[in-house]
């Protein structure tokens, strides 16, 4: 493995030349040795490529940070384990159905940003599985006799329909479909961002902004292109079908390198009912300094060992860490630290002196032993 | 910006009109992303009121998995995006002052931002604009270099006198963002 990935320029290299074989392979299987290919669609197969280099090499350069290397060290070490598996595929099969299909979360956030990203979501995944199905010729619809239609993927025949039953209707018009549920999430999207005032707080029109557009003149030119060939009897239909092609090049180029990236890199979510529930909903681990719960050992450990990583030194005089501490005795730490009184840290319980003999009490030193005796010996 | 936060924690009087203030704050969704906290409520009831630092170079963003903290032209350190985070709270512990705070409902973390609606036009934050003891101000540099000379005459005052080696020690803490 090393030899080989010495022959690359790097990783992401080489990972993206064996995507590159993958896709070639699959290609040529579908399209029976290059035979059937639809040269129509050649921007779309050219776009695809480098959309899956994109994602490759974005993947890649996200997987060496030292923070994001480290989750994953950890989840492919609890994978391995057997004792775990029971909690690791409970942890999959929970991230799978709240997070990813049914995403609770956002619907938490308010059911309008739910429903508008439910829309969006779905409409994204089922348009780009079919477009790339169709680019690639993964699937495809073959003419049995007259009356049987029959869908062929990579070359194998499945099953077969009445080019007028309700199974041909549903696979001839899931873009349709899928681009209508498209298009309300996206103008659900966009009036919210008109005319709600708190996202203008850190919005960017290149990151936040643009992506919603690209995302509305793809669906708009795919449903034009429809339009045109049900209803008005192709007019406009090859000028229209270049503008949707060359929308969709820029869609594809642009998703590895923007805002779209979340959707490769959610799945990660589930590394954590994987690696940091050690019971579900409660913390494990107390403070050192006050003996509540905050987290666990692992996360604190992936945390130390991020940051040692990173030259970060948050080790105190006694040999603890900062993230040995609860959130609440860290920030006390860092108010005594801040007024002069050298954070004492003590055992758990145990007051925080802050009466010294100079400043009002409540920050300051504890009075010196000599300040007492001297008082003793003057009233004697 | 050419302003800074300055605390001062013992003008504190524990009022948390700046917790109040800080929910009304765009985009805050009716949280509070600050603290006031005591002490040792066990020994006096002097509080002390916390924010963010802003970090240069933030621990809190180089030990998100999801790359999900950004830092804008300015400096200011914002919340998660909401798109990236993945909600495994290692900002929460990885942060040496313990600031940011997580929303398991919607599992998202939010911390201060300094309001950056406000600050990105020298507009003071809704925590500094409503202290009432001025424990938390948003001045210019200047004046925050006064301030740090007064307070530091004040400790030789009081016979204590810093050295180059421990100087930092006798001024309150500020901090913020600001360019030359």
């Amino acid at each position: 493995m090393e030899r080989l990935e010495r022959s690359f320029y790097s990783k992401a290299s080489m990972y993206s030349f064996v995507v590159v074989l993958i896709l070639f392979f699959l290609l040529w299987i579908a399209t029976g040795q290059f035979s059937k290919m639809k040269w129509a669609s050649s921007g779309y197969i050219i776009s695809s490529f480098i959309f899956f280099i994109g994602i490759t090499v974005r993947i890649c350069a996200w997987l060496i940070r030292p923070a994001t290397h480290q989750v994953m060290k950890r989840s492919l070490k609890n994978l391995r384990k057997k004792s775990r598996k029971k909690r690791n595929v409970r942890a999959m099969l929970k991230t799978a159905v709240d997070n990813i299909i049914l995403q609770k979360f956002i619907f938490k956030r308010g059911w309008y940003r739910g429903l508008q990203h439910f829309f969006i979501a779905w409409g994204c995944l089922l348009s780009l599985a079919i477009t790339f199905g169709l680019v690639f010729n993964w699937f495809y619809f073959d003419l049995v006799d007259p009356q049987t239609y029959q869908i062929i993927v990579l070359s194998i025949p499945t099953i077969t329909m009445h080019p007028d039953g309700f199974l041909a209707f549903i696979s001839y018009n899931a873009l349709n479909f899928s681009s209508i549920m498209l298009l309300v999430g996206l103008i659900m999207a966009i009036s919210r961002r008109i005319n709600n005032h708190d996202t203008k707080v850190t919005q960017r029109a290149e990151f936040d902004l643009f992506p919603l557009y690209l995302l509305l003149a793809v669906t708009v030119s795919g449903l034009l292109l429809t339009l045109s060939y049900k209803f008005l009897g192709g007019f406009m239909h090859s000028p229209m079908a270049l503008v949707h092609q060359a929308t969709v090049v820029i869609f594809l180029v642009y998703f590895p390198f923007g805002k779209l990236f979340h959707l490769p890199i959610r799945p990660m979510a589930t590394s954590v009912p994987m690696n940091y529930w050690e019971e579900e909903g409660a913390d494990t681990r107390p403070c050192k300094k006050c003996g509540d719960t905050y987290s666990n050992d692992d996360q604190i450990a992936d945390v130390k060992e991020i940051l040692g990583q990173q030259a970060f030194d948050l080790q105190m005089e006694d040999g603890t860490y900062l993230s040995d501490y609860c959130p609440a005795c860290r920030r006390r730490i860092r108010v005594m630290t801040h007024l002069n009184m050298d954070a004492p840290i003590q055992g758990a319980g145990e007051p925080v002196m802050t009466n010294n003999g100079i400043h009002m009490p409540g920050f300051g030193r504890e009075r010196d032993e000599s300040f007492y005796n001297k008082k003793e010996t003057e009233e004697s | 910006m050419n302003k800074v936060m300055y605390l001062e924690f013992e003008r504190c009087i524990g009022c948390r009109a700046c917790q109040a203030a800080c929910r009304e704050c765009g985009d805050h969704d009716g949280k509070e992303r600050n603290y006031v906290e005591y002490v040792d409520f066990m020994e006096s009831r002097q509080t002390y009121p916390m924010m963010c630092m802003q970090c240069t170079d933030p621990a809190c963003a180089r030990v998100c998995p999801a790359n999900a903290i950004q830092i804008t032209e300015e400096g200011v350190v914002l919340s998660a995006m909401e798109e990236k985070c993945i909600g495994c709270r290692n900002c929460t512990f990885g942060c040496p002052f313990g600031i940011p705070k997580f929303d398991f409902e919607e599992n998202k973390m939010y911390k201060c931002d300094m309001c950056y609606d406000r600050t990105q036009h020298d507009i003071s934050p809704m925590c500094a604009s409503v202290c009432p003891s001025d424990a938390i101000r948003f001045i210019d540099f200047e004046e925050m270099q006064e301030l740090r000379r007064r307070r530091t005459q004040l400790n030789l005052v009081e016979g204590k006198k810093p050295t180059e080696q421990d100087k930092w020690q006798y001024v309150p803490e500020f901090f913020g963002v600001y360019s030359d």
